[in-house]
């Protein structure tokens, strides 16, 4: 049995996973990226090797991706980390046309064939307005853990309208409505509401085809689910991984390679 | 002419009851006289911001409707622009991709880089002419004038054909006496905002101007005869304010809040804000080739405006003289995020006022926004300066 | 002359002498300013470079001389000059670095440029007109703006053979004839329509080098960029309009890519993916921006800038000499409605170079620094996905600050654009598409 890894090195944690040739996830790790950027692609892969209980000698071929892929130096090559959330959210929900990926510093939008090949895919640009950030000046003003927002936006009845584009006012904005007197589940679902719709409105740009797959670290907020289907007017795919998918991207780009490199014509011809 | 009424509402009322049912049309983002006005069988021409020769569209039978966005959520029509444009122009598209108005010709005039580009998105997108009128920017050139005359003719064949009518000179010069009967309408409501501002509060008057833009003009008329003397009666108290002139209205429009926010700490004795319905400052010749006394009134008797270039109208001298007529102590200087004429006027409008020792408070604003918490803050601040020193 | 010899004295003689007439003219533009003779400050949509010459009047460009800060690394400092002064950080970086050379007496990391004496400019972008205002407060000199009605509605471009067309033409030979005595007022020199006549003639053979020029590039492989050396054939195209001198650069040009033509020398040695750009260049990475592109095999074709950026000259309008000024009005009409047109009608006109130059992607540039180019990218962009299946790549940055610019982010995008490129190589190779 031959295996594959893809490491994702994101702006603030970094995943790697470990796949077996039939593309199932075998070993995760998730750990913070920090300063060191080689070090912590190498930790994240030595922590999914042992979590899967895989020797490195057993793992053909390493993909490197996110904003750190050419800092993944023991890999063999580096795709970017919007062909691996297209790709990892096919192989996860396969009927997958749109992927919405929400990570910390930036959101996604991108639209994939049935073979989880990008067609086309748009980022917001200069702005944090629709991304993770926002939550966590949110979280900071409001003084809530950020894994306890989505729950208690949740219980929001009346959204407040939340304007700001920029993060860096969104504390005082929320802090305005605090003082407006407004119940902080309202504040909050009117955060998620506001950037469930910029993320719709990034998605729209590629044009949104069901289904729709969410991936990214927020997409384990309750709340930004709930929100965003709202927002497209349909159901969502999530993953208990979702957060791994562009690491189980960049691994199944390995297996690409693997299966490649032994005959040639079965090539999926993803490979960067 | 329209015999068509799309504004019950504000009949048979007192003039708070008028005024409040003028400031709810102005509110609903739905547009319901625009509504009630097709569904009556009328035709809608939606011109963008800043000027349009409305009484053409009117001579046609159709509604001049002043495309000026919306405090709505771009939500479908984000993903036609990209960053770095101002909130007016994706919200002028959402009214119509979300059908909150429904259109049969679009008309913009390039008063900005970003706006000369409404015509090619909305022809991408709605299957009516979306058309270009390019207003003379070289308008001291003797030309300009038969130029302009013959675009408006331009512009009377297409609503005419559009609205299935000829369009003759008389019932053009019968646009243009409705027209006049308007303008004439809001210089007296502006002479009151300025003799007398206790009389009216900023966003009360705002609105009346407004709503012009929603509806026929005979029926706007009717409803300014009908609450200019109510207004000029109205017994309210004279405060200690200061007289300040608003700038920074002519396109994008400040959010309603907002306009009620620094009526409430100042008075706003003359102002820009949709100036393209007071464009003209004088009454139109009623006799004579009308598509001419039209054209002259655009480039001989109109307002100023950062977007039309004319050497005999130096923007900051205009101000100083708006300051001087209203009998101004301080300007407050504001311009819609990522609006370049506005934001570029503001260096010379500063400089101007600088040297003529005049205060001013400089701010930016967006029609979306909804937290004014520091801008009134600061606002208020600079007023009590001028008051308290 | 042997083989080697020819191609090493024409291939790239293009960009040589691109390079060093551009020195030539600005080293000209600093003998003005040394002995305080005043320039004409023009603008790329419309410059009536075939007239003002006539007048003696150095051309200075603006738009040219503010880009030449950002490619030399020193925008950001005029930039920051600007916005001390009360330009906001959203408005255009071209006029910014300008007030702050003129708060420079001029200087600029290339020399030094006269004052304007006039500054003449159509209504083709909005900015044009803003610009020359702050002219007019700082010099008091005569800002003429040329009115230019061009196509009015979509799916209707101007038509040469209509009356409204007629209409408009007259309007702008009425504008003409009151600039020329504007002109005889600022420079006291009489106008001699022979001049005009003789530049005419220089311009015409100009358009129409430069239309083969851009013809020529459907070669494959494609034998310049458009993007890198495309820039540096603009300049001369607009800097030398109506001069021997630019004549002779486009008959040469001409020569060059149809040597390059004949030879199979392309601009890349494995030219992999052919692409259109549609937008403005980003000067404060203007080379590394190029290699974001080249690296992966990709060159860029045609750009939507070479077109309107010279006003149109690309559709190779040739004047009708017997009538200089009546010719001179339809020449100017034609060529900056056309420069308009490349927004008004980009969708069309996009379609129709992806056919005839085989393209394999179009990469959309909107920058904040221009709205005039940049705001109907995104949606023409819709409109093209919805009628061609072609990758496309949408990339904000700026063509002058690089506070804007993100090369980490800009590289992660071209790189996920030309992994979507490959892989739809590979299933076509593969029979699936």
């Amino acid at each position: 049995m031959a295996y594959a890894a893809g490491v994702d090195v994101g702006s603030t944690q970094t995943k790697a996973v470990v796949i077996d040739e039939k593309g199932k996830i075998v070993g995760r790790a998730l750990t913070m990226t920090g300063a060191n950027v080689t070090r912590a692609a190498e930790e994240a892969f030595a922590i999914a090797l042992k979590d899967g209980d895989v020797r490195e000698e057993e793992v053909e071929y390493v993909v490197g991706t996110g904003y750190g892929r050419y800092k993944v130096t023991f890999g063999n090559t580096q795709v970017t980390e919007i062909s691996c959330h297209g790709r990892g959210a096919v192989h996860m929900f396969p009927e997958t046309r749109t992927v919405v990926d929400m990570g910390g510093q930036d959101t996604k939008a991108i639209r994939v064939s049935p073979r989880g090949e990008i067609v086309d895919f748009c980022m917001n640009d200069k702005c944090a307005a629709g991304t993770g950030r926002f939550l966590g000046a949110a979280s900071s003003a409001l003084e809530i853990p950020l894994d306890q927002l989505g729950h208690t936006a949740l219980r929001g009845e009346r959204p407040v309208k939340i304007s700001t584009t920029c993060t860096v006012f969104a504390e005082s904005e929320v802090l305005s409505w605090l003082g407006k007197g407004k119940k902080i589940e309202d504040i909050l679902l009117g955060v998620h509401q506001s950037i469930a719709g910029r993320s719709t409105g990034l998605a729209w740009r590629v044009g949104i085809e069901p289904e729709v797959t969410f991936t990214g670290g927020v997409a384990k907020n309750i709340a930004m689910i709930e929100s965003l289907e709202k927002a497209m007017g349909m159901k969502v795919n999530v993953s208990d991984d979702s957060h791994y998918m562009g690491a189980l991207g960049a691994a199944l780009f390995a297996l690409d390679h693997i299966f490649a490199s032994r005959t040639p014509a079965a090539s999926r011809g993803v490979s960067a | 002419m329209s015999a068509i009424r799309v504004f019950p509402e504000w009949r048979g009322k007192d003039l708070d009851g008028m005024l409040h049912a003028v400031v709810e049309l102005l509110d609903d983002t739905e547009f319901p006289t625009v509504k009630r006005w097709r569904e009556a069988g009328g035709k809608v021409v939606g011109h963008f911001q800043v000027y349009f020769p409305e009484e053409i569209a009117h001579a046609a039978g159709m509604l001049p409707f002043k495309m000026r966005g919306a405090p709505i959520e771009p939500k479908h029509a984000d993903s036609h622009f990209g960053s770095y444009l101002c909130s007016i122009l994706k919200t002028s598209l959402e009214l119509v991709v979300s059908k909150r108005v429904e259109l049969e010709l679009f008309v913009t005039h390039p008063i900005c880089d970003a706006a000369r580009n409404l015509a090619a998105v909305f022809g991408r997108n709605f299957p009516y002419p979306c058309q270009i009128l390019y207003l003379p920017q070289n308008a001291t050139s003797p030309a300009a004038r038969e130029y302009l005359a013959g675009e408006y003719a331009r512009v009377r064949d297409l609503c005419g054909q559009i609205a299935g009518v000829t369009i003759t000179d008389d019932a053009l010069r019968n646009s243009i006496a409705v027209f006049n009967k308007n303008r004439e309408l809001l210089r007296k409501l502006y002479a009151i905002k300025r003799e007398t501002p206790w009389q009216v509060a900023m966003h009360e008057a705002y609105a009346l101007v407004a709503i012009g833009g929603l509806m026929p003009r005979e029926e706007h008329n009717e409803l300014l005869e009908a609450v200019l003397p109510l207004l000029e009666a109205r017994d309210r108290k004279k405060h200690d304010r200061v007289r300040v002139v608003f700038e920074g209205g002519f396109c994008e429009q400040p959010p309603f809040e907002l306009i009620r926010a620094i009526g409430r700490s100042c008075y706003v004795v003359d102002d820009d804000l949709l100036i393209g319905l007071r464009w003209i400052l004088a009454d139109l010749p009623v006799t004579g080739d009308p598509l001419d006394a039209l054209a002259w009134g655009y480039l001989e008797r109109s307002s100023y405006s950062p977007v039309q270039h004319d050497p005999r109208k130096q923007k900051e001298d205009m101000l100083l003289e708006r300051v001087r007529n209203s009998n101004a102590s301080a300007v407050i200087l504001a311009a819609a995020k990522m609006c370049e004429p506005g934001l570029e006027e503001q260096v010379a409008y500063v400089h101007a006022l600088d040297e003529a020792k005049l205060p001013y408070f400089v701010t930016e604003f967006e029609e979306n926004m909804t937290s004014y918490d520091t801008l009134e803050i600061q606002l208020e601040t600079f007023v009590e300066n001028l008051l308290f020193v | 002359m042997s083989e080697t010899a020819g191609t090493e004295s024409i291939v790239g003689r293009g960009n040589r002498e691109g390079a060093r007439l551009f020195r030539q003219w600005f080293d000209g533009l600093g003998q003005a300013a040394e002995e305080n003779r005043g320039g004409a400050y023009v603008f790329v949509m419309g410059s009536l470079g075939e007239l003002l010459s006539t007048f003696d009047l150095p051309l200075v460009f603006p738009e040219i001389n503010s880009l030449q800060t950002a490619v030399r690394h020193q925008a950001h400092d005029y930039l920051n000059e600007a916005e001390d002064v009360g330009y906001s950080p959203d408005i255009c970086g071209y006029v910014k670095a300008d007030v702050a050379t003129q708060r420079r007496g001029g200087m600029l990391p290339m020399g030094r440029i006269p004052k304007p004496s006039i500054a003449v400019l159509t209504n083709a972008c909005n900015t044009y007109i803003k610009w020359a205002e702050i002219w007019e407060r700082m010099y008091k000199m005569p800002a003429y703006v040329l009115d230019i009605p061009a196509s009015r509605q979509d799916g209707h471009p101007v038509n040469r053979h209509t009356p409204g067309f007629e209409r408009d033409r007259k309007y702008v030979a009425a504008q003409l004839r009151e600039l020329i005595v504007v002109l005889e007022q600022v420079t006291g020199k009489k106008f001699d329509v022979d001049r005009l006549r003789e530049t005419m003639k220089h311009a015409n053979t100009m358009s129409r080098g430069w239309k083969r020029v851009l013809e020529l590039n459907q070669s494959r492989p494609s034998l310049f960029n458009a993007l890198s050396d495309g820039t540096i054939y603009l300049g001369v195209c607009n800097g030398f309009r109506g001069h021997e001198a630019g004549a002779k650069y486009f008959d040469q040009l001409v020569e060059e890519m149809e040597y390059k033509r004949a030879h199979g020398i392309g601009t890349l040695v494995d030219e992999r993916h052919r692409l259109l750009f549609v937008g403005v260049p980003c000067y404060p990475i203007f080379r590394r921006f190029t290699e974001l592109f080249s690296e992966h095999g990709g060159t860029f074709v045609n750009s939507t800038y070479l077109w309107f950026a010279s006003g149109g000259t690309n559709l190779g309008f040739e004047y009708e000499l017997s009538d200089p000024l009546e010719s001179l009005a339809e020449g100017l009409l034609t060529g900056v409605s056309d420069a308009m047109d490349s927004m008004f009608f980009q969708t069309k006109a996009l379609v129709q170079m992806v056919d005839d130059f085989a393209v394999d992607g179009v990469v959309y540039h909107p920058v904040k620094s221009c709205r005039t180019t940049s705001t109907g990218q995104a949606d023409s962009r819709r409109a093209l996905m919805a009628e061609r299946d072609v990758n496309s790549l949408f990339i904000e940055s700026d063509m002058m600050d690089r506070r804007v610019v993100s090369e980490a982010q800009l590289k992660n995008r071209v790189d996920a654009f030309f992994e979507g490129l490959e892989s739809r190589r590979n299933q076509a190779a593969a029979g699936l598409v």
